[in-house]
Order: structure tokens, then sequence, then C-alpha cells
């Protein structure tokens, strides 16, 4: 036996960037004894755009179709946080109804991000009827997206002033609809991933985090709230009309992957509920307060931070105005800034090689938003 | 957990009978939403090439090109724009700020190409309402959701019933505020060049008004025009007829921009800094103190040539002195601009009409060339019975001379025949001289009226009685010779073949009578060339109807050495067309004089 | 509206660092400039007053008055303030302590504002490592004096990118098309 240990050597691993087990274009480089992971080494960059500079180059207008584009999964945060920074610092007024229509948009997004998320963790862990389920339930989602804005992914949707379009005619209904149908759902999805036996032997007690460690190395969102600690920008930092809505916050304590599943799961329903609420109390009137001339618009000098809770964490913007056409600096805080190079990289250590594309779901990470 | 871990699975059969959704089977075709945003389409004959398009454009993907057979003419350009659909992401924005609504996304999103580098049918294309059609779903623009500014800064303007009983302003100016926000709307397009005569820089100087920067503004007025306060009082504003958003708002008050931004700086010379000319011992004669003259004046003396104005009243300004009534153009800003020009040491013969004071002959012999620039003085008459009856007089008398400080007695019920800017001044300056009542007759309807919507308007506002179609034929005088009525007939509107405008035929029957005291005619104007002698006159071409001096792409005429420009040539009869005639003349006196060396 | 939290973080913040200057940006948003070598110390400070939540550190480049700005962001979760803490170092040559000691994960923070600004962080580890750019060699391109558009010009010929597009002109499959 001590011999056949000997054989057992370090080997480096390059998972990624072109892998089916990590989340965008991303790599991990591991180093590993066996299967034993010793250090891990995130390496973002594939997906760098240049996203900050570009924006510096176009007017305040100009970056509305630009900005969704740093988070695919969930873009619509970036819409709404860059309209927020800019009509905070220009001191616009956004109309009652497009916060509702925003505060709704937000929370579709949020579904649909969920139900990816949980596609995207069973499939890492083999199940595969559950990307299926969710990818094609995601797209009735989608599909209303479609109708509201125009598009299915990349909504460009909400502009600084308000939102572009007011809602389609039937719209309310047709959304009510697709509530109803994906809540109906939820007992199937809990029956088919969270009843797992695979499932749970995978997920409990793997890639644990301390909730003290969490917080003081910037873990936010459901990868927060499944430590236990109930953190919440919608609550903590309210923006739009969210603290006009009523709705729970969700937390778990096992600090593992299946807590953080769990919490996704569970955060479907909240969002569905909000999504009814606003249909119900979304106020009549204008939904855009035009900004001024889109090529001569200039925003008062002055530095904003917004931040917003996306379905991954806390998404954030700083956005500085010299007083000119055009912004002069914008900063784009992702929650995978931190999720996706120091919390993973302390957390696969120790861990298999198996496990390192579930933890890399599990932990949401977009690398668009570390590259942007 | 064993026993129903081992059932679990069964559970799954309950999806055996439902819809599978993940793949349509049969295949289901995508059915678009009403608003989805695929290709373009876009409307060649509605789009008006203005470029808003290729502004807005985060990806550059929108280039203007030009473009054969489309419509081109005024508030157009033959540029159409072409999409690069290699960089398009479809965000619509391009839509939002479409000026017409021509160019809209549509529902369409696949397509497949053989050759996507082929120019032909390769991805970069210009979009047309053939290849993707617009059928009723796409992504469109309205009023509510374009980007656009459509909304303007409205000119405050004094009450009617107040401003109706003086010469005051009507207008009371912009505030700072509002002059730089409606500056601000300014899309840059440029498509407003192409309407102003004399093609004013108005992008460049409303963004440098936009800025504040008022001295920057007032260089690139006097580009092509040294009259810009009075423009921006008195101008017909064209440019704001061609502004792309007047086509779904309101068009970016560019008269009173100008007149603003003038209006903030007090000393043009300084502020413009002109070097002094090198003298060229050349002499050029102005007939004529007009706009045209005095533009004409100002650009030859900033190139250094000795110019003299020879001006038959003892005012200079033309028809803007002695036409155009106080309350419109106040005399401050008239001798403010005109100063300046005469301040560039342009000699100026007051009171010396030329075939009186002095014979052409004389001028053509002492001066290197000729520039006339004599307008419309003369009025026109309408030839019924009872004309030479007291109290019937002509627009253009009764203006100048109340402009002049003399007014002619009027009495209290005055008619007015004409629908033109100049019947609109007398009728409002008959209100303002005390008349009670003031008539307007105009043979065709309202909206056929040749003045401007904002004229019309403003003369309603001021109690004037609009009598559209109606046509005198006959001024009844009384015992003494005096005005007691006008007899006047009904007309009906016939439309007319080809496109024409529809004429007034006089309903025979239906004659009935005014009781008015004064009638003033405003049915247009007629050069008056008595001061040219016979020998000059049969030299001089004349367009077929003999009411214009027909000029060449100098402003020359056909005599040589003599040009000419305003009303006698053009017949836009407005104060920025004489700029403009005046500018282009100074230009080709200046050439002509040059290739005589 | 009260501002009270807001007021206390301010005196918080300048009962200990009387050089800083604190204000109130609105409700929830405290600003607070401070000379670079006092960071360290500040933030360690609040950090032990319930800012336990390292938000992020953005950078901006005040290319006029030859300074980088880095402004960082802290969260108090229980008072739910936030303070964003501004200093300015000059763009060369500029340097600041790591706050790694205090959060970890600030270091990835560094790497990215040591990569595309230029400021050196004293004491972060992994600085040199590669982090977003690949081999690159040119100025920091998140400065403003790095001109986009005249670098692809440069670095990518024009007249070799049009050739490229030629030569990249694959000839398209068309068995699909023909049934």
């Amino acid at each position: 036996m001590n011999g056949k240990n000997e054989i057992i050597r370090e080997f480096e691993y390059f998972i990624g960037p072109q892998h089916p087990g990590i989340t965008g274009n991303f790599s991990i480089k591991l180093k590993a004894k066996g299967d034993v992971i010793l250090e891990a080494e995130a390496r973002p960059g594939y997906l760098h755009r240049g996203f900050e500079k570009l924006m510096e180059q176009r007017h305040w207008i100009k970056n509305v179709p630009m900005v969704c584009r740093i988070c695919v999964p969930d873009p619509d945060p970036n819409e709404v946080l860059y309209a927020m920074g800019v009509e905070e610092l220009a001191g616009l007024e956004v109309p009652e109804r497009a916060q509702w229509i925003r505060v709704m948009v937000l929370e579709m997004s949020r579904i649909q991000a969920h139900l990816s998320y949980l596609g995207g963790i069973s499939g890492a862990l083999g199940l595969y009827t559950a990307p299926q389920w969710m990818t094609g339930d995601r797209d009735y989602l989608l599909d209303r997206f479609e109708e509201l804005t125009g598009a299915r992914v990349y909504h460009i949707y909400t502009t600084p002033g308000g939102v572009r379009r007011d809602l389609p005619e039937g719209f309310e209904d047709r959304l009510r609809e697709t509530l109803d149908y994906i809540e109906k759902r939820l007992t199937d999805y809990y029956r088919l991933i969270f009843d797992n036996p695979v499932f749970q032997k995978r997920t409990i007690g793997v890639g644990t985090m301390d909730p003290d460690w969490a917080i003081e190395n910037g873990v936010t969102g459901p990868n927060l709230r499944a430590c236990g600690i109930k953190a919440d920008v919608r609550i903590d930092d309210p923006y739009l009309v969210y603290d006009q809505i009523e709705f729970e916050v969700p937390t778990e304590t096992g600090c593992d992957m299946f807590s953080r599943a769990m919490i996704r799961f569970q955060e479907i329903q909240q969002s569905i509920n909000i999504v009814r609420q606003v249909l119900d109390r979304m106020p009549k009137g204008p939904f855009l307060n035009k900004p001024g001339n889109p090529l001569m618009w200039r925003v008062p000098a002055g530095d904003v931070y917004v931040r917003v809770e996306s379905s991954k964490g806390e998404f954030g913007y700083y956005i500085v105005s010299d007083g000119g056409v055009k912004p002069y600096r914008v900063h784009v805080r992702g929650p995978s800034m931190t999720h996706g190079i120091h919390v993973i990289e302390t957390l696969l250590v120790g861990q298999r090689v198996a496990d390192v594309s579930p933890i890399m779901f599990s932990l949401d990470i977009c690398p668009p938003d570390i590259d942007r | 957990m064993a026993i129903k871990n081992f059932f679990e699975p069964f559970t799954a059969l309950k999806h055996l009978g439902m819809k599978p959704h993940t793949i349509r089977l049969p295949y289901e075709k995508k059915v678009p939403a009403d608003r989805v945003r695929g290709f373009h389409s876009n409307d060649l004959e509605k789009c008006i090439g203005c470029g808003n398009c290729a502004q807005i454009c985060t990806c550059q993907a929108i280039k203007m090109v030009e473009v054969e057979d489309v419509p081109d003419g005024f508030g157009r350009t033959k540029f159409r724009p072409q999409v690069d659909y290699g960089r398009c992401s479809f965000c619509g924005q391009c839509v939002d700020v479409c000026p017409t609504g021509s160019l809209k996304l549509t529902d369409k999103i696949v397509w497949v190409t053989e050759d996507p580098f082929d120019p032909e049918t390769g991805w970069v294309f210009i979009p047309d309402n053939k290849k993707f059609p617009y059928e009723g779903k796409g992504w469109t623009t309205s009023p509510e959701t374009s980007l656009l500014q459509l909304e303007r800064q409205e000119m405050p303007e004094r009450d009617p019933e107040e401003r109706k009983h003086d010469f005051g302003p009507v207008i009371k100016g912009f505030t700072e505020e509002a002059a730089l926000i409606e500056a601000s709307r300014c899309m840059g397009c440029a498509i407003c060049m192409q309407g102003c005569p004399t093609g004013m820089y108005i992008p460049h100087y409303l963004n440098a008004i936009e800025h504040a920067d008022y001295e920057r503004a007032v260089d690139i007025f006097f580009i092509n025009n040294p009259l810009p306060e009075i423009c921006g009082t008195i101008c017909t504003h064209r440019c704001e007829d061609a502004c792309v958003l007047g086509i779904m708002g309101k068009p970016i008050q560019i008269r009173y921009e100008k007149g603003f931004a003038a209006s903030q700086v007090d000393d043009y010379r300084k502020v413009l800094g002109y070097p002094e000319p090198e003298k060229k011992n050349k002499k050029v004669a102005i007939i004529g103190g007009g706009p045209g003259g005095l533009t004409a004046a100002f650009y030859l003396r900033l190139k250094g040539y000795d110019v003299t104005i020879f001006e038959a009243l003892d005012v200079l300004g033309g028809m803007m002195k002695v036409g155009i009534p106080r309350y419109r153009l106040p005399q401050s800003v008239l001798d403010k601009e005109i100063n300046h020009i005469i301040d560039y040491g342009v000699e100026v013969k007051y009171n010396t009409r030329v075939g009186k004071d002095v014979s052409f002959d004389e001028l053509k012999k002492n001066y290197d060339a000729i520039y006339i620039g004599v307008g419309y003085h003369k009025g026109l008459s309408m030839g019924i019975p009872g004309e030479d009856a007291e109290g019937v007089m002509q627009a253009i008398y009764f203006l100048r001379e109340t402009n002049l400080g003399r007014p002619p007695k009027i009495g209290k019920k005055v008619l007015v025949v004409g629908g033109g800017d100049v019947a609109m001044d007398a009728t409002r300056t008959a209100l303002r001289l005390g008349a009670e009542e003031v008539l307007l007759s105009y043979r065709r309807r309202i909206v056929d009226m040749p003045a401007s919507d904002e004229e019309k308007h403003e003369a309603m506002a001021e109690g004037v009685k609009f009598l559209p179609q109606t046509l005198p034929i006959e001024i009844v005088k009384d015992e003494q010779g005096k005005v007691k009525a006008v007899r006047y007939v009904k007309t009906k509107m016939v439309p007319q073949p080809g496109g024409k405008r529809p004429k007034p035929v006089p309903i025979e029957d239906e004659v009935y009578e005014w009781d008015v005291d004064t009638v003033i005619y405003a049915i247009g104007q007629a050069p008056d060339l008595s001061f040219l002698p016979e020998s000059w006159l049969e030299k001089l071409e004349l367009d077929s109807r003999g009411k214009h001096i027909v000029v060449d792409e100098n402003g020359m005429t056909s005599i040589e050495g003599v040009f000419a420009g305003g009303d006698i040539v053009n017949p836009r009869a407005d104060v920025i067309s004489a700029i403009a005639d005046g500018r282009k003349a100074a230009e080709g006196i200046h050439k002509y004089l040059s290739g005589k060396e | 509206m009260s501002l009270e939290k807001e007021q206390k973080v301010v005196d918080l913040i300048k009962v200990s660092f009387e050089d800083a200057e604190a204000e109130i940006q609105r409700e929830r948003r405290v600003k607070v400039k401070v000379a670079p070598n006092r960071v360290f110390p500040l933030v360690a400070y609040l950090k032990g007053n319930g800012f336990k939540h390292f938000v992020a550190i953005s950078a901006v480049d005040w290319i006029r008055d030859g300074e980088i700005e880095l402004v960082y962001h802290l969260w108090n979760y229980d008072e739910k303030v936030h303070v964003m803490i501004k200093t300015r170092v000059p763009r060369d040559g500029g340097s600041m302590p790591t706050l790694k000691p205090l959060f970890n994960q600030a270091e990835t923070y560094e790497r990215d504002i040591h990569e595309f600004f230029g400021v050196h962080f004293e004491g972060n580890e992994k600085l040199d490592r590669e982090f977003i750019l690949e081999d690159w060699d040119g100025p920091p391109p998140m400065r403003k004096d790095f001109d986009t558009r005249l670098f692809s010009a440069e670095f990518y010929d024009q007249e070799d990118l049009e050739s490229e597009a030629l030569r990249l002109k694959i000839q398209p499959y068309k068995g699909h098309l023909k049934k």
C-alpha cells in the first residue's frame, strides 16, 4: 500500500477557458495532489471588452445599450444601476410608474437568473433533466421580456429618466399566467433537485464558508444569506420602491452549496410575490421623464455610488461626472469580483477536482462582470 | 427516505401527457412579440437623411451613404443610413432619434446569406422597406417615446390687449436659461442650413449658444450675415421650417436663439476683431441702403474696397426701416447693427435718389462696380372703380410714413386688402394708430394666405377681423369723395387640375357691402426701375414676367459691372434672401474686380 | 429624513482623524477625504467600528491634476451606512500600502487597479501576476491618455485589417441550401 501512495504526485490542472463546467469564459489553474486541491488560482480576462473605457468615450445615453452586456445571465441590474446613478447625478426625477416597472423587470430578471442557476448547478452534478426544465421554463419568462422590451436577453429597456416603453396591452395577464406556471413548477423543481440523493450527497457540507469569514471577504447576496446572515441591499439600502413592497429575505444556515442553491430556490417564490405586488399596485402615469438631447445632455459634476441586489449579490456602480457630455469614469463593482477570485480560490483548497465546477456554479460566478 | 426515493422517479410519468416546451413538435414557427427588435426597415422616400441615427449609434454600425433615386430638395438630403449588421446590436436607439419615424425595426430576426462579404448580398446594406418590410410589428417611435427634445421653450409674448395700443415689441425675449435649453435641443444634423438662403452655420452657433459662448456665436453669424439681431427678430426663418424636430414636434426657434445671442454682445467690432483690410483703391457704388446693400457694403469694406451707399431717404435700412413696423423690429436693434456696418468706413449719401439727384451714367463712369438693391417700393392697385377716393392708400406708403414718424390719417373702420405679411403689418399698424375695427379681405382661404402663421395668429389675437374668400369690386364714395363703403363679392374655391392650388372664383349673385372709411391695399409690390435710363434698361435682362432682374451665379446682371440683389432679383422677398444676395454680390464684385487687374 | 446615523459616522471619523474631511453626501452615504498614508489606519479603524464589508476600490484618473484618485468603499451592515474614502496619489510613481492585511479581497481590486491605472500597492505580492490583460506591455489602458482608437490603428494596421477580412472570406457551406 505504501508503494502505491508514492505514485500519487502533484498535478497541475487547467480548467477553462473552454470547459463545460465553467460559467462563461474563465479559467482556474489548480495544483492538486491526486484529486485533492492544494492551491487554486483564478484567471479571468478572457471576456475583457473594456466597457468601462468605452463608456468614457460615449455620450451618457449612448451607454444604455452597452451596460447590459456586463452581465449576461442577469443584465437588468446593470441597466437600472446605470440609470439610477445618472439620475442621481443629474437630479432627474423618475416617474413613479417607471420605478415600479423597474422593480418588476429586476425581479423577472432575478427569477430567470435563478432558474438558469438551478439548471447550471444541477447540470454540473449530472442531473441533466434540471437544465432542460429550467431552460424551457425560463424561456416563457424570456417571452414576456421579449413582449415588454423587444429583446430576450439584452433588454436595453431602462434608460435614464425611466423606461423606454410602457407595458404592452394585455401584458399583465400574460405575465401573471407565466408566474402561476412557474410557481406551480416549484414543487417539481424541489423534488427534482433538492430531494435528489445525489444532489444532497454532493452539496451538503461541501464548499462551506464561515459566516464571519464570508462578511470580511466581501461575500454578498444569496451566498452570504446562505451563511445565515440576513443582508439584502433591497432592505438595507433601499432603492426604487422596494421600501413599499413586502417580501421576505430567506436565509439558510448551512453555509454550503446546498444552502446556496436553496436560497435561490426560495427567492424565486419571493420574486414571484414581488412581481405580483407590482402588477397589483403599479400606478398609472408617465413612464419616461426624458433626459436632455442625447448628444448634448450634460450631467453636473459629481460622483455617486449606487448599488442593487442582483441575483448574484451586490452590484454597484461608481459613476463620476466632470460636467461633460460623457461620463468621466464608470466603475462597475460586480459581485463576482470577490466571489470569482478570492472566495473561490479559498473555497477550492482541500476540495476534490470534481467539485470545482459545482462550487463555481454554486457561487454563481459571472466572469463578464470581473472582466467588464 | 429510501422508499420515497425509490418511487420518486415514477412521479415523472405525470409529465407524459404534457405539451413539451423545450422542443416544440410538430414544429411551431416562433411568433415574435409585437415590439421585437429585428432588422431595420427604412422608408427611403420618407427618410430625410438627417443622420441622427448614425450619430446616436453606440456601435458605429450606421454610416450615411449617398443614394440615387430618392427625393431631394428642401429639408432633406440624399444620404440614407447604411447598417453594418456585423456591428449592430439592435438596441433601437436609432429608431428613437428618427425625426420622421421612417426608420423602424421589424420583426424579421432571421436572415441567411450565402456570402456575408458580398457588397450586394452581404451584411452591410442600406435598409429599405423591401428587404425587411415593416408589417405592423417591430420597434417604432412616437413623440411619447422619442429621445428627441420635441417640446420647445415658448417665447413669452405681451398680452394682445396690451400690446395692440403701442409700438413696443410684441415678444418679450428669452431668458438666458430658456435660450440655453432651447439651443440644447439641436441634434446637429444641419438640415436647417439648406433652408437658410445665406446658409448660416446654424448647428455651429446653436452649439456655441448652448455653451453660453455668445462671442463665438457672433463670430459664426458674421461669416455670412452681418445683421444677426435683425434676422434674429424678423427673419422668415425658413431654417425652422426645415428643422427636423418640426416633423414630430416643434422646431427649434433658431431665429430667436440668434437674436438672443446677438443681443448679448454689445460691441460686435471688438468681438469680431477683423483686421484692417488692405486698401484696394477701387470704388463700388451701392444703390439702396436696405439689407442687401448693407450686406454687400460690409463684406466689400472688409475686403478693402471704397464703398458708397446712395440712399433715397434720410435713413438707412430700406424695408427693414420703412416697411417693418417697430413693434416687430425695435429701432435700437436697427441702429446697433446698421451703425456697426457704417463704422467700418462705409460712405453714405442720404437723400440721394439715383436718376434724380445723381444719374446712373455718372455712377457707371465714376465707380468700378455698382450694386443695385432698390427693393420693391411701389405698391400695386386692383384697378376697381373708386380707387381715387380719399382714404384709399397703399400699404407700402402707409407703413413707410408711419415708420418715418408721420402717420397718415386713417378712419375708425379700416379695410386692408391682401393676405401677405405686408397686409398683416398694415392691419396691426392700423390698430396701433387707433382704428377701432380692422377688416382683412383676402380672396382665398386663411390657410392659403402667404403670411406666416405666427403673424396670422398674432393679428387674430389682437382682434383683426379676417374675411377670407371675399373680393372687393368697387369702392363707394360719399359726396366729398371720401370712402364710404366697399362693395365686394364672395368667392368659391375651384379645384385646379394638375395639383395646382385652387383658384378663387367670384360667386356672381353674392354681392355685399362693408361700411369702412379707409382702404389699404396690400396686394403686392413692384420694383421701381425708373432711375435707369432707357439705354441701360434695354440692356438689362428681366425674367419672363418682367418682375425680376436676371443675375448670374456671381450676382452680376446682363450689364457688365452691375450687380443686383434683394427683392428685385429673387421672388422670396425677405430680409435673409436680400442678405444672401448681398453676400453673393460682394463675392462676385470682388471676383470681378480682381479679375480685371 | 434624518441623517442622524450618518452624522454619527462623520463624528466617529472626526474623533480619531482630525485631518479627514468627512461630509454626508446623502442618506446612507458618507464621503471622507484623507491623505494616502492615513487610508490604512482609517480603514482599520472603521473595520473595528462595524464597517465589515469591504465593497470595492475605484480609481479615477484626474489627468489634469496629475493625480489618480482611489476611492475605498466600505459598508456597515448594522448601521447601514456606506463610506467612501477618497485619497489621491500622483499619476507618476503613485504608491499605496496594500489593504490585504485588513481585507483579503482588497488584493483583487489592487491587482485590477495596478494593471489598469498603474498604481503600485506596497506589500501586495500578487501585484505582478497578470490579472486581466495578457502579455500587455503598453501603458495602463484605463488612464485618460491612453487612446483606444489610436492604439488599434497602430496595433492592427488598418490596411492589414482590410486584407485580413478578404483573406478570411471563407467559402460558405451551401449543401443545406441546395435541397
